[in-house]
């Protein structure tokens, strides 16, 4: 009996007890707030600061955040930018229409860009059209702002809201929002960007196939193909053309990848395809050889130049031995030499081959050639060819009359190379006294003298002009 | 071994080779749960620290008795607080000894050493955060010599609590020169009573400093700690 009175009295007394504690707790709360948005406006910076440290934290609730939010129209721009971008860290979606509110009235750019940045965080989809309108902002910070808002925003539907506002946007955004989808990785848009690919202005085409080069795979490949036949020659085209090739060497297998670009190709118009030649020497591969191959041995002869500029333009020099072909086989000698030259400039590239690789190719065209002029340009690409075997092939032409120049130059480059001048000491220290001799080119004579002593020599800047 | 290393240990100095030392750190680590041996090797370093042992000696000793030292220890301890030589080290003992007297020793020190080592005392007390020294500490806070009233000040501080708070708050009203350290020492009161959870009498504190007569570093802390008192109830 004793018991229950005891018991009974603890329930009692607790139930007098909670509502002070409760009370307790809201006179706290109500004091944390009230102080955090008399700090907010505080005038003394590290004051504020400790005021907005407690914004960016959850502490006071939706409440809060409401609470904080109504100061921003009495703060000045460097508070409001402040609280902005603590709101944004609260994470609270409560103070968006406070912030979009801010957006609309502020004159201040900072302001301004602050709040573009915080709907990143507290945006919806209802935001994007007029985050959009930014990217073409006259200022700097306002663009920068909404991009990269637009590129962090989070949400499924973010995307296709995104790619739904291209066709309507004024070409001054388009190519913005679309360098805002390919950030975003939006590979479900891909037909939105084939349609800005063979736009009107040259910048949303270039974008579009930026970003269809960073998103694309081969199912892309054909419906690329317009976008080059748009770009303007130059620039446009060549970024295109790298565009597309990215897209291609996604293709692992080689064959596959020369198959689909054919593929591709055949479903063009027969007089717009040889524009597309040079594309295929970017891609590079054996099937595009020969697909290139028949064009540049083929019965018209525009089709042939064509083709054999595209064969000079090769990644590598795995089209030696077609253009060597041509240059024996043809009776065009403006096409003979178009061949020539390209395959000198493919025999000399710096590709996978060795150097004595790519000297036994200098060694086939010195055969081939039949003029000075060809003879000429062998013993000047020999330098890409760093090999003692080298110097041994071009010296002899330092003591002919029409070569010596050119042979000294060569001998100068190859001497650059302390790899093979220091195992070759004495060889290049006979050839070099030779050069110094012979060389009319005061800078040819510089260079041989301080590599005989052993002294490097650094090679100056292109001019600008 | 141990004997040698007892004998050589009394002609000791810091730049000497500490390897024939060697057996006195192994008896001290193998002592850790045998009592007898804990118990010789007390008596041995009371007994150097009470000889002509030289002034590396006894230092080196008050390190080992701040591991292996009890009550056994205090005594010779505290015959040294009153030593400008070796008064640091005893404090570096009785600092961290666990035992009532250790204490004990500290707060009879406070109020007979010179000012020069009570600086000292004040702060063992400080960090050995012994509310029984609160008493002594606060008839210290008026103390004619001001690093001995600074040295109070920041030992109550560090002691904390609510008690500790209500002197330093009492000392404050009244304080003139040592104010600023009075205050400090209140702020760290504040802050261990609301790492501690009792944020109602912390808040009490901030309150009471959050003021426009307390300057404004004082005033920032203060409304610092106000706002992390009462957003935990957010």
């Amino acid at each position: 009996m004793l018991r229950r009175a005891v018991f009974g009295w603890l329930i009692l007394g607790s139930l007098v007890l909670l509502p002070s504690a409760t009370s307790i707790a809201a006179d706290m709360n109500d004091e944390f707030l009230q102080l955090v948005v008399k700090l907010i406006g505080d005038s003394d910076r590290e004051f504020r600061a400790a005021g907005l440290d407690h914004v960016r934290t959850p502490a006071g609730g939706t409440e809060g955040t409401k609470l904080f939010a109504g100061r921003l129209p009495e703060l000045d721009s460097e508070g409001q930018t402040a609280l902005v971008g603590a709101l944004a860290d609260r994470g609270d979606s409560a103070a968006r229409p406070a912030i979009i509110a801010l957006l609309s009235s502020s004159t201040d750019e900072s302001v301004r860009a602050a709040t573009i940045s915080a709907l990143g965080k507290l945006g919806k989809p209802a935001d994007l059209t007029l985050l959009v309108t930014y990217l073409s902002s006259k200022s700097g910070a306002e663009q920068a702002a909404a991009r990269a808002t637009l590129t962090q925003m989070q949400g499924e539907t973010i995307n296709k809201a995104l790619a739904a506002e291209l066709p309507s946007v004024s070409d001054a955004i388009k190519p913005a929002l679309i360098e805002v989808l390919s950030a975003r990785r939006a590979g479900n848009e891909l037909p939105a960007f084939l349609a800005a690919s063979v736009d009107e202005n040259a910048q949303v085409r270039s974008a579009a196939m930026a970003a269809l080069g960073q998103l694309g795979d081969a199912d892309q490949l054909a419906a690329m193909i317009p976008g080059i036949l748009k770009a303007q020659q130059g620039g446009e085209r060549d970024a295109a053309e790298r565009s597309v090739a990215l897209v291609c060497l996604r293709i692992d297998n080689e064959d596959q990848r020369g198959a689909k670009l054919i593929q591709a190709l055949n479903a063009v118009d027969l007089d717009k395809r040889d524009q597309l030649l040079s594309l295929v020497g970017r891609v590079g591969g054996k099937k595009l050889i020969d697909f290139v191959g028949q064009i540049a041995t083929g019965s018209d002869a525009e089709r042939r130049k064509l083709g054999i500029d595209a064969l000079s333009k090769w990644p590598d020099a795995s089209t030696a031995d077609k253009l060597l072909e041509i240059v024996n086989s043809t009776n065009d000698s403006a096409e003979r030499s178009q061949a020539f030259q390209g395959y000198v400039k493919i025999a000399a590239t710096r590709d996978q081959r060795n150097d004595r690789q790519r000297l036994d190719r200098m060694k086939q065209a010195m055969q081939a050639a039949k003029s000075n002029e060809e003879q000429l340009l062998v013993i000047n690409r020999c330098r890409t060819a760093y090999d003692v075997e080298t110097l041994r092939f071009v010296l002899p032409y330092v003591d002919e009359a029409s070569f010596d120049q050119a042979a000294c130059e060569t001998i100068v480059e190859l001497a650059h190379h302390r790899e093979i001048r220091d195992p070759n000491k004495a060889e290049f220290g006979k050839a070099l006294d030779k050069v110094i001799a012979v060389s009319k080119n005061p800078e040819a004579i510089e260079r041989a003298n301080r590599y005989k002593r052993g002294e490097t020599w650094e090679r100056k800047a292109k001019s600008a002009n | 071994m141990l004997d040698e290393a007892f004998a050589i240990l009394k002609q000791y100095d810091w730049g000497s080779d500490m390897a024939p030392l060697a057996p006195i750190e192994d008896a001290v680590a193998l002592s850790h749960d045998q009592a007898e041996l804990r118990r010789d090797l007390e008596n041995r370093l009371v007994a150097t620290l009470q000889s002509d042992a030289s002034r590396d000696a006894k230092d080196y000793v008050c390190r080992k008795l701040a591991i292996v030292g009890t009550v056994a220890s205090v005594p010779a301890l505290e015959a040294l607080l009153r030593d400008k030589d070796h008064s640091h080290m005893a404090r570096f003992a009785l600092e961290r000894m666990p035992t009532r007297e250790a204490a004990q020793a500290l707060r009879e020190a406070a109020v007979k050493v010179n000012n020069e080592l009570k600086v000292g005392v004040l702060g063992s007390l400080g960090s050995r955060r012994d509310a029984a020294a609160i008493p002594v500490l606060k008839g210290l806070l008026t103390d004619s010599d001001p690093s001995v009233a600074r040295a109070a000040a920041l030992a109550l501080g560090s002691i904390g609590g609510v008690e500790a708070a209500n002197v330093l708050k009492e000392a404050a009203m009244s304080a003139t020169g040592n104010k600023p350290v009075i205050i400090d020492a209140l702020l760290a009161c504040a802050e261990a009573l609301l790492a501690g959870q009792k944020q109602t009498e912390a808040l009490a504190i901030y309150r009471s400093l959050a003021i426009d007569d307390q300057t404004r570093l004082v005033r920032l802390a203060a409304t610092r700690g106000i706002l992390a008192c009462t957003s935990l109830q957010s």
